[in-house]
């Protein structure tokens, strides 16, 4: 039978909170069995898929879903910007493209995608190691 | 993330000390430290030795801070202790671009 666990966050942007997502990933992965290296990527992997979305000085909430099914956790992140100016375009020094780095080598898939009119960006791993 | 900036001025360099976990929220206070000390001294050594943390933006300070450091003739070295926080520096290539000590007393007698 596929055991099947749903947990899902809001929390907002700009407050030292996204240690909340990596909490959430750790224990999800844990659940389905991941070993501490694998926990540690999945940790590491939530908090890229969230910064991917976000640039400096950006206000507003991220809600999170993570989904375990037996072995399998897959994790979307989406972002509701509240900021009444817009940002202004840059990502803190140079760090855009390490994301999709870290996600490459981390995670079995990762990208994103919209949902209802924002930008949503998601990853899956399984347990690889018995 | 507290950070600490000591400062070793027989040897002319200046060492910032960060701590727990360098993310979104915690970054910009690094990059703040190492803008102080960039420029007022020639070497300039970043201790990761007790982060447990980084992410992209973490790296992304570093980064910059290593280009400032160029600019201005200098030399940056980072220490870092913990295997996963290297491992992070490994999957993104950045081993070779930084000099990496893996304790504080062999980045500053190198």
């Amino acid at each position: 039978m596929r055991e099947r666990e749903i947990v899902e966050l809001s929390i907002p942007v700009g407050a030292d909170l996204l240690v909340l997502a990596r909490f959430a990933a750790a224990t999800i992965a844990s659940r389905a069995g991941f070993d501490l290296e694998e926990i540690d990527d999945l940790r590491l992997a939530v908090d890229e898929l969230c910064v991917s979305l976000i640039e400096e000085g950006d206000h507003g909430r991220l809600n999170i879903e993570l989904q375990r099914a037996d072995d399998l956790v897959e994790i979307s992140c989406r972002f509701t910007s509240t900021s009444e100016v817009p940002p202004n375009g840059s990502r803190p020094d140079l760090s855009e493209g390490l994301s999709d780095r870290i996600l490459d080598a981390l995670v079995d898939e990762h990208g994103k995608r919209q949902d209802g009119g924002h930008e949503q960006a998601w990853l899956r791993k399984r347990r690889i190691r018995q | 993330m507290p950070t600490d900036v000591s400062e070793n001025l027989r040897n002319e360099s200046v060492i910032v000390t960060a701590v727990g976990e360098i993310d979104l929220a915690t970054s910009p206070a690094l990059r703040t430290r190492l803008q102080d000390a960039i420029g007022k001294h020639r070497m300039v050594i970043v201790d990761l030795s007790d982060v447990t943390f980084i992410d992209s933006t973490g790296l992304g300070v570093l980064i910059g801070g290593l280009r400032r450091v160029n600019e201005a003739g200098g030399e940056m070295r980072i220490v870092i202790a913990d295997p996963r926080v290297l491992k992070i520096f490994e999957i993104t290539g950045l081993t070779g671009l930084f000099s990496i000590h893996s304790s504080l007393a062999e980045a500053t007698s190198a």
